[in-house]
C-alpha cells in the first residue's frame, strides 16, 4: 500500500473521503440508486395491483369509467415524458463528454417537460373535479348528470391515487432535476464526475417508466 | 492496494472507463418509443376486446425495456445492477401472482362459509331501497 501522503495528492476533489478510488464511488452510487429504483417499483406494484384486483371485481365498471379520462391528455402526456426522458439521457451523455452547454440545455428541456406533464394534469384533475368524478364518499357524477355504473368511485380512487402519487414523483424531480442543474452551473460536472447526474437520470427515468404502464392501464383499457 | 468492485478484482482502479452511448441509438429508441405510443393510442380507439389488456400489457413491457436497457444504460452497466433490478421483478410477480390466486379461491369458500363481502351487502341494500321506493305510494322518489 502506498502512503497517505502520496495518496491524498492523487485524490480528485469530489473523491469522498471513505472511499479508495471513484470507480469505487461511483459504484457505491448506482448501487444505492439502483436499489432505490426497486423500492419504487414495489412500491407502485402495490397501487397496480389494486387496479388489477378492481378491474377482476368489476370488470364492465372499469371499462365504462375510464371512458370519461381524457386519452388525448394522456397520450400528450406520455410524448412529454417520453421526450423528457430523452433529453435526460442526452443530458447524462452530455456530461460524459464534457459538453457544459448541452448538459445544461438538456437539463432544462427535461424540466421544462416536467411542468408542462404537470400543467396537463392540472386541467385534466379541473375536469375531473368539476364533473364530480371524485374518489370515495367525494363522488358527486350523479349530481352532474353522469350515469356511471356503481362503484365509479372505487375505480376514480385508484385514478386518483395512481396518477397522484406519480405527479408527487413529477415535482419531487422537477426539484432534483433543479438542483442537478444548479451544481451543472457551478461546472461540478465532468467526464470524470457525473454520478449525480446519472443517478437523477435514474430517478427520471423510473417516474417515466411508471407512466409507460399507467397510461395504457388508466386511459387506453377497452 | 486492491480494489474490488462488485466481487470482482479490478486491475488498475486509478483508471475509469465509461461507455458512451452514441447519440443515433437514444434517438432510434426515442423514435421506437413514439411509434410505439401512437401505435397503442390509436389501437385502442378500435378496440381489442380481450386481447387489449395483454397487448397493451406486452407493449408497454417492449417500452419499458428499452428504457430500462438504453436511456438507463443497464444494459451497458455491470450485471450486478441488472441482477438487482430483475430480483425486483421477481418479486413483483410472486406477489402479483399469489394475491390474484388468492382472490379467486376465497370466492368460492365465502359464500360456503356465509361470509359476505361489503361490496355485495351494499349491493343488496340498494336494492332494497330501489324497491322501497318502487312500491312506496305518491310520486316516485329519485334514487339519487
Amino acid at each position: 500500500m502506498s502512503t497517505t501522503a502520496h495518496k491524498d495528492e492523487e485524490r480528485p476533489w469530489f473523491l469522498a473521503h471513505h472511499f479508495d478510488t471513484v470507480g469505487q464511488q461511483v459504484s457505491s452510487a448506482k448501487l444505492g440508486m439502483w436499489l432505490f429504483c426497486c423500492t419504487e417499483v414495489l412500491m407502485f406494484s402495490g397501487l397496480f395491483l389494486a387496479y388489477f384486483i378492481l378491474r377482476q371485481m368489476y370488470p364492465e365498471m372499469v371499462l365504462v369509467a375510464s371512458e370519461e379520462l381524457n386519452k388525448t391528455a394522456g397520450g400528450v402526456n406520455t410524448i412529454v415524458l417520453l421526450t423528457s426522458s430523452f433529453t435526460m439521457a442526452l443530458g447524462v451523455r452530455a456530461a460524459q463528454t464534457n459538453n457544459q452547454k448541452a448538459l445544461e440545455r438538456n437539463l432544462l428541456l427535461t424540466i421544462a417537460c416536467a411542468f408542462i406533464f404537470m400543467i396537463v394534469k392540472y386541467f385534466e384533475y379541473t375536469s375531473k373535479i368539476e364533473h364530480g368524478f371524485l374518489p370515495g364518499n367525494w363522488y358527486s357524477a350523479a349530481e352532474h348528470g353522469y350515469m356511471l355504473p356503481k362503484y365509479s368511485r372505487v375505480f376514480f380512487g385508484v385514478y386518483f391515487t395512481m396518477t397522484g402519487l406519480h405527479g408527487v414523483h413529477v415535482l419531487v424531480g422537477i426539484g432534483v432535476l433543479s438542483w442537478i442543474f444548479i451544481r451543472a452551473r457551478r461546472r461540478e460536472f465532468s467526464s470524470e464526475n457525473y454520478v449525480a447526474v446519472e443517478c437523477a437520470g435514474l430517478y427520471w427515468h423510473i417516474v417515466d417508466l411508471v407512466w409507460i404502464f399507467l397510461f395504457p392501464l388508466l386511459y387506453l383499457v377497452k | 492496494m486492491s480494489v474490488y468492485l462488485n466481487g470482482k478484482l479490478v486491475e488498475h482502479p486509478h483508471e475509469d472507463h465509461h461507455h458512451v452511448s452514441p447519440v443515433w441509438q437514444f434517438t432510434a429508441v426515442f423514435i421506437v418509443l413514439l411509434f410505439l405510443t401512437i401505435l397503442t393510442y390509436l389501437v385502442s380507439f378500435a378496440g381489442l376486446g380481450a386481447a387489449s389488456l395483454p397487448v397493451a400489457m406486452f407493449v408497454a413491457t417492449i417500452k419499458a425495456s428499452l428504457v430500462i436497457a438504453f436511456f438507463m444504460h443497464l444494459f451497458y452497466e455491470d450485471r450486478t445492477f441488472a441482477f438487482l433490478f430483475m430480483t425486483c421483478f421477481i418479486f413483483v410477480a410472486i406477489f402479483f401472482t399469489f394475491v390474484l390466486f388468492d382472490m379467486n379461491a376465497t370466492d368460492a369458500m365465502n359464500e360456503e362459509g356465509g361470509i359476505q363481502y361489503k361490496k355485495s351487502v351494499e349491493d343488496d341494500a340498494a336494492e332494497a331501497d330501489a324497491n322501497r321506493a318502487f312500491d312506496a305510494p305518491g310520486p316516485a322518489k329519485s334514487r339519487y
